[in-house]
């Protein structure tokens, strides 16, 4: 690419060898001034004013050589009739060697004033500039006008407007613009601007742009046009052509090279002409693309001159020629950021397609960069970061943009647009991705440790840590940013040029006063001669802690430190309040609410949120709301407006779904009754804060656009990770900053998207590094004080991957189902269709995923129903089930034996044999004399032994052809009915003890015998079966620590429904939190969850923040009634947010597709406030799918680069589909 | 091979606690083989006959019943000529070595032509119960008397 752009220049400057003097060699550094001396006729203007036709080499003829004088006329934009002439000189001025004098002297002094000639006028000089000798009238009017300045003097000379009556119209017919070199007198000259409209523009900037000439030369530039006619003599070398925009043809379709964009942008021919209006040529079609939009949106005038041209022309010859530049002032005046006004746009503004605004914007940003390119202008300052790859990239990002409008139906990616280094420098750009997105955080995350710190307000009462202190720091210096205090520095888009103060023959220009420097920004074309200040309007921004470094705390500890004082008088106190004094007013029915923060969580954060803010504050220092469900019947507009201080509630909290509820009501009523409505919409809260802001990370969803609408003096964004799939993502949390401009879709997507998907990574990185750079405050867990130390002294955290082998049973299953999968694979890849059949196969993984969890997960519903129905019925007719109490049952046959008295015998014996199983089972087993038996068993005919002995028998037996007999009676044995024999751990035996004392046993009356239940091995219903996971599960929660709590995550809700009722089996409490509950489900979920910190409670006080917790209700509730040790939870639920930091014990029952989930997820355990190690068990299926996918994620983790922010959405189509190729031959092969 | 937990436990309870009339003792070099004397059962044709088996344990043991034979000729309904047992209580995996031969004891007190393996011997003790009862005796004191 740059290679390219560098060669460019070069093989222009082939075309003036032949005539110059100087060497090529000096050409390729600084074009603007190098260049044309190779062409030295080109500026020899005073011969063409007079009608001379001078060879190049002829030196030119006087003095006036030295001043450079050209005098372009501008084109007249009509007939413009002499009645009018009165008017023009106001805007019409003179083009002199790029700069237009300020026609606002002459307008004001030409016809009064008359001074002596001799105050310190030199006239002789003067003469001899202009060549000619003027009558004293004359003299005196320009003196006059020219304020005794010579240079002045010329000028107005030059421009004709001294002359009052002078206006002569070049009659050439075309409302469009020209430029002409003058062709004829002197006195002839008159210059108009192109357009009416444009006039009166200029005629309104004239006070103001007092300095500023109406164009100004920056540069020039060699072209071959190509004839369209043909004839002798037709021009000569050095003489002036007009360069023309008319449109006098249809739609040309034409275009070289089969640019696609000829055919929808309409035409952009631009013609020369000679001096007598007589078209000699064109310019060739890439340059005339961008000339053409410069001219088009007076941008620039042109001026050109004849360099070489064959004496005998023919059509499609090649006629070069010399383009000087001139930046027009219209160029200036548009307003920095068309964004501003966009702002207020419709929701239409995202949509893919482009405005005709938006397209005119990126029309004249490409042709700017063009022509700076083509003058070789360089910025005299720019952002180093941008710098490097800028051009290309900026020229590459409009190409794009040209690619999406209208060409998208096309299939074919026009590579001719694209550099034909592209396809090389594709690997090199695939590489630095990685490197660039560690770049890209590491800068965001280049926290500095020296970072002052505040202390918060007496009323918090947490202890912060270090770095929270820096944070409340950063985040008071956000809140509290006055303009004024900020440094001035230049917006990183911008580039500062300097004018040029030679033109391209090396004469001087002159300078305007003050105005040296220009700024361009290349980004959207815009034009500037004030310096461009980085700007920032939003006074919040992003707080990108990662997980578990105490964001909300931080928060609050902001809410506490920074807020509006009430008014001294209650009545008027408004103004004084220093803040509300900068709140814009805003549109009519909102009041402000200057004491209240408005925070909107996730629906499963919300009371969390209210509880840390109450437990972060001295007690009646923090009044909180939870605006959410049926609480919301408040009026916000009364309670929290500024009267109101003495009850306003200092928090709110609330949820993005009552936020989106409200406002679409609020949308829809607004028009009406504004001030009716008493919701979020209604009033200007002094803060708002986005917890959990990656929830609006599609500035599509209404919720976003919901949230965009909030007004707040202060908006805050909370999110651990500001990218989760696609830079638009982070776009989302700018726009509800609102960061100008980046708030502006169309900005952003041309200065970061765009580039983005064509690769230009580290531009769109670097830019959006730039934005993020002042925005964002991000610490992650990994780092380290100056001094070594960790920044949050986490306890440790131990993964392990624990592989579990599958039963036969489900081995056979999984094997059954993987072999088809790999089928579908297989012949897919034959067939090549992988991409197309990739949901099939994706579902086929998904079964495969399930029947690692439990078999049971992907069979037919329905059917497991019926089976379910089934299995009730036969347990109903033999009196067995899947699982029994064995007391329950010795209850039910001692009865029957007691009523039916001897009458059956077998009754009376299993009412013994099961009494015997109390003991027995803990006795040795009769088949490998274990003592006591491992896991013991029992028959229907009830007889003990290990579990494994009595299935090995009933399969020997079966492997022989025999039908199963009892290992100790040899009465058959149903292998369904063998039942497993359950003792239930003292502790857990609260509930069932009850049931006891109801029934009048004397054995249960009497000692507290363990309660037993039997258990079918192969349980008839299907949901009762257990799995090799559950059972590992099982196994593990029996060991963990005593006093700790255990976090099951699955992502498959319905395995979360089978484990739960196998721990429940095993006695072990649970609860359990899934996305399908009601919020206030799951705090009190949550909560009961929670409670049992209090065991612990003697340790946390120690270090934890809140040290009152109630001493005397901790050794009551232990003991009432202890809360669940287990929280089974769904993968997607537990996500976000939630602090389970009671848990150390984390089981991850089956592996996501990367690993970021899963660890999101482990932190919810292992974040601030985990005092203990936390150890953490990822169950695996060995041999199996599983594995595999732990591959995956790896792969994806070197993707993402090492800090588990995921970066993968962003990248081609392509890219993606070579991605999810990969991810399958690694699960298959 | 590791010898199976519930092998060395029954050896080691056949030594410790033996039965009285029985005597069974394993193989040095094969644990899994045993060498067994049992007494005849007082006022049986076998009384004062010690009877010598083997009893080998195959590898799926106790799945598999223990293989016996008696090696000492027997006149009995229920054995055979080659020393076989008819035995239906060698079954369950529950019955240890004692147990069993502790039945084959029984089964000398106890002789059952109903269910014969025998044939010959067996139709003997239906048709002429004494007879065959004389020929046991005699059986027993040559064979089972030196």
């Amino acid at each position: 690419m740059n290679e390219d752009l560098e060669h460019r220049p070069a093989k222009r400057q082939r075309f003036f060898v032949d005539s110059s003097v100087s060497s090529p060699d000096s050409v390729a550094g600084i074009g603007h001034a190098s260049l044309p001396r190779h062409c030295p006729g080109l500026d020899d203007r005073e011969t063409e004013q007079h009608g001379s036709t001078n060879l190049p080499e002829t030196p030119s003829k006087g003095s006036a050589a030295a001043c450079g004088l050209t005098s372009p006329i501008d084109g007249l934009s009509s007939e413009s009739p002499r009645g009018d002439a009165t008017e023009h000189p106001l805007t019409a001025s003179r083009l002199q060697n790029g700069t237009i004098q300020p026609a606002t002297s002459q307008a004001a002094v030409h016809p009064t004033t008359k001074s002596p000639l001799s105050n310190g006028f030199d006239v002789d000089l003067f003469t001899s500039i202009i060549g000619e000798t003027l009558p004293t009238e004359s003299l005196q009017l320009i003196q006059s006008a020219s304020s005794n300045n010579v240079e002045r003097a010329v000028n107005i000379f030059f421009d004709g407007s001294w002359k009052k009556p002078a206006k002569t119209n070049f009659g050439r017919g075309t409302p469009t613009i020209r430029q002409v070199l003058p062709a004829s007198t002197p006195s002839a000259i008159s210059n108009t601007l192109s357009t009416s409209k444009t006039q009166e523009n200029s005629a309104e900037h004239v006070s103001v742009l007092r300095k500023q000439p109406a164009a100004r030369y920056i540069g020039a530039f060699g072209v071959g046009g190509w004839a369209t006619r043909s004839g002798l003599a037709l021009l000569k070398h050095g003489d002036p052509v007009n360069i023309e925009r008319a449109r006098s043809q249809p739609v040309a379709k034409r275009g070289r090279g089969g640019k696609l964009f000829t055919n929808n942008r309409g035409d952009v021919l631009t013609r020369f002409t000679n001096a007598s209006g007589q078209e000699i040529g064109r310019l060739p079609h890439e340059t005339a693309e961008w000339v053409s939009t410069l001219i088009d949106q007076k941008m620039c005038q042109f001026e050109g001159v004849c360099v070489f041209i064959p004496d005998r022309v023919r059509v499609n010859d090649t006629i070069y020629l010399q383009l000087k530049c001139y930046l027009r002032k219209e160029a200036f005046q548009r307003g920095p950021f068309i964004g501003t006004v966009d702002d207020n746009r419709s929701m239409g503004l995202f949509e893919e397609k482009e405005s005709a605004e938006e397209k005119n914007l990126r029309l004249r940003q490409v042709a700017l960069v063009k022509l700076f390119h083509e003058i070789n202008l360089q910025p005299t300052s720019t952002n180093p970061t941008t710098e490097k790859h800028k051009r290309d990239g900026l020229l590459r990002a409009a190409e794009m943009a040209e690619q999406y409008d209208g060409v998208k139906k096309e299939n074919e990616r026009v590579k001719s647009n694209k550099d034909p280094n592209d396809s090389s420098s594709e690997e090199d750009t695939a590489e630095l991705e990685e490197d660039q997105l560690d770049t890209l955080y590491r800068k965001a995350q280049s926290f500095d440790f020296s970072m002052s710190v505040a202390e918060p307000a007496a009323t918090f009462k947490m202890n912060l840590r270090k770095y929270q202190k820096q944070a409340l720091f950063w985040m008071l210096s956000k809140e509290k940013d006055k303009k004024e205090a900020r440094e001035r520095s230049m917006h990183p888009l911008w580039e500062e040029y300097t004018w040029p103060t030679k033109d391209v023959d090396d004469k001087e220009l002159p300078s305007v006063e003050g105005i040296d420097h220009f700024y361009v920004n290349p980004y959207s074309g815009d034009l500037s001669v004030d310096f461009p200040a980085q700007e920032q309007h939003c006074l919040g921004g992003i707080l990108a802690d990662e997980m578990g470094l105490g964001k909300t705390i931080e928060m609050l500890s902001l809410i506490h430190s920074h807020k509006s004082e009430p008014p001294p008088g209650a009545s008027d106190g408004m103004n004084s309040v220093n803040d509300l004094a900068r709140v814009p007013t805003s549109y009519a029915g909102v009041v402000p609410a200057p004491y209240t923060t408005l925070v909107v969580a996730p629906t499963s954060l919300l009371s969390q949120w209210e509880s840390e803010a109450l437990k972060a504050s001295e007690p009646g220092s923090m009044r909180t709301l939870l605006y959410y469900g049926a609480d919301k019947s408040v009026n916000l507009r009364e309670l929290c407006c500024a009267a109101n201080y003495a009850n306003a509630p200092h928090v709110i909290v609330t949820s993005y779904g009552v936020v989106l509820s409200e406002f679409r009501q609020f949308a829809s009523q607004s028009l009406t009754i504004p001030a009716a409505h008493g919701g979020l919409f209604s009033v200007e809260f002094f803060r708002v804060i986005l917890d959990e802001a990656h929830m609006i990370k599609n500035r599509r969803s209404k919720s976003a656009r919901a949230c965009y609408e909030m007004q707040a003096i202060h908006r805050w964004v909370l999110t651990g990770t500001p990218i989760v799939n696609r830079l638009e993502d982070l776009f989302s949390l700018v726009r509800f900053l609102k960061v100008e401009p980046w708030s502006n879709f169309s900005f952003w997507k041309t200065f970061i998207t765009v580039p983005f998907e064509n690769k230009e990574f580290v531009r769109a990185l670097n830019v959006v590094q730039s934005v993020l750079e002042p925005l964002v405050l991000r610490r992650t867990k990994t780092m380290k004080t100056p001094e070594g130390e960790p920044l949050v002294p986490l306890p440790k955290r131990t993964v392990t991957i624990e592989e579990v082998e599958l039963s036969e049973q489900e081995r056979e299953i999984y094997d059954c189902i993987y072999t088809r999968a790999k089928r579908t694979y297989n012949d897919n890849v034959e067939a090549g269709t992988l991409l197309k059949s990739y949901s099939t196969i994706f579902a086929q993984l998904l079964r495969l995923r399930q029947t690692c969890c439990h078999p049971i997960l992907t069979r037919n519903k329905d059917i497991v129903a019926d089976e379910e129905i089934a299995a009730a019925a036969l347990d109903a007719t033999n009196g067995l089930t899947d699982d029994m109490d064995l007391q329950e049952l010795i209850n039910r046959f001692t009865a029957s034996t007691e009523n039916a008295e001897t009458e059956d015998r077998s009754i009376k014996f299993t009412a013994h044999a099961l009494r015997q199983i109390q003991t027995e089972s803990s006795g040795e087993c009769p088949i490998c004399c274990e003592e006591p038996m491992i896991d013991p068993a029992v028959t229907a005919c009830w007889h003990s032994a290990c579990k494994k002995c009595l299935e090995d028998f009933v399969r020997h037996q079966m492997n022989k052809g025999v039908m199963a007999r009892c290992f100790s009676c040899r009465a058959d044995v149903d292998a369904r009915d063998i039942f497993e024999v359950v003792k239930h751990p003292l502790s857990h035996s609260a509930t069932p003890m009850e049931d006891f004392a109801g029934s009048d046993t004397p054995l249960a009356g009497s000692q507290p015998a363990p309660r037993i239940s039997l258990r079918r091995i192969n349980p008839l219903s299907p949901s009762a079966h257990t799995s090799a996971k559950i059972h590992a599960l099982i196994n593990h929660l029996s060991r963990v620590p005593p006093n700790t709590k255990s976090v099951v995550f699955s992502q498959f809700t319905s395995f979360l429904d089978l484990i739960g009722p196998q721990l429940s089996k095993m006695g072990i409490s649970h609860l359990r939190l899934d996305g399908s509950m009601p919020q206030k489900a799951r705090a009190a979920v949550l909560a009961e969850f929670t409670k049992t910190e209090e065991y612990t409670d003697e340790i946390i006080d120690t270090e934890d923040e809140t040290p009152s917790r109630a001493g005397p209700s901790t050794s009551k509730s232990r003991n009432s009634e202890p809360s669940p040790s287990v929280l089974l939870i769904s993968l997607r639920a537990g996500g976000v947010g939630l602090n389970l930091t009671v848990a150390s014990n984390v089981f991850v029952m089956d592996p996501w597709w990367s690993f970021a989930i899963e660890a999101q997820a482990i932190d919810r355990v292992h974040r601030m406030g985990q005092l203990r190690d936390v150890s953490v068990t990822r169950f695996i299926v060995k041999d199996s799918i599983e594995g595999r996918m732990l591959r995956v994620q790896e792969r994806k983790m070197n993707i993402a680069g090492s800090l588990g922010l995921r970066v993968g959405g962003d990248e081609g189509d392509d890219d993606k589909k070579k991605d999810r190729i990969e991810e399958l031959r690694l699960l298959f092969e | 091979m590791a010898l199976p937990k519930r092998i060395i436990k029954e050896t080691e309870r056949l030594m410790a606690e033996p039965v009285p009339g029985i005597n069974a003792v394993p193989h040095e070099d094969n644990l899994r083989y045993f060498d067994v004397s049992i007494h005849g059962p007082a006022q049986s044709p076998y009384e004062g006959g010690i009877f010598r088996l083997e009893l080998f344990l195959p590898d799926d043991y106790p799945m598999t019943p223990p293989k016996i034979r008696f090696l000492t000729k027997i006149y009995h309904p229920n054995i055979d000529r080659l020393g076989r047992i008819c035995l239906d209580t060698t079954g369950p995996p529950a019955l240890q070595i004692r147990t069993i031969l502790l039945s084959i004891q029984a089964l000398l007190g106890a002789p059952n032509p109903d269910d014969p393996l025998a044939n010959d011997v067996a139709q003997r003790w239906k048709d002429d119960e004494p007879a065959a009862i004389q020929t046991a005796k005699e059986w027993t004191r040559t064979h089972a008397m030196t």
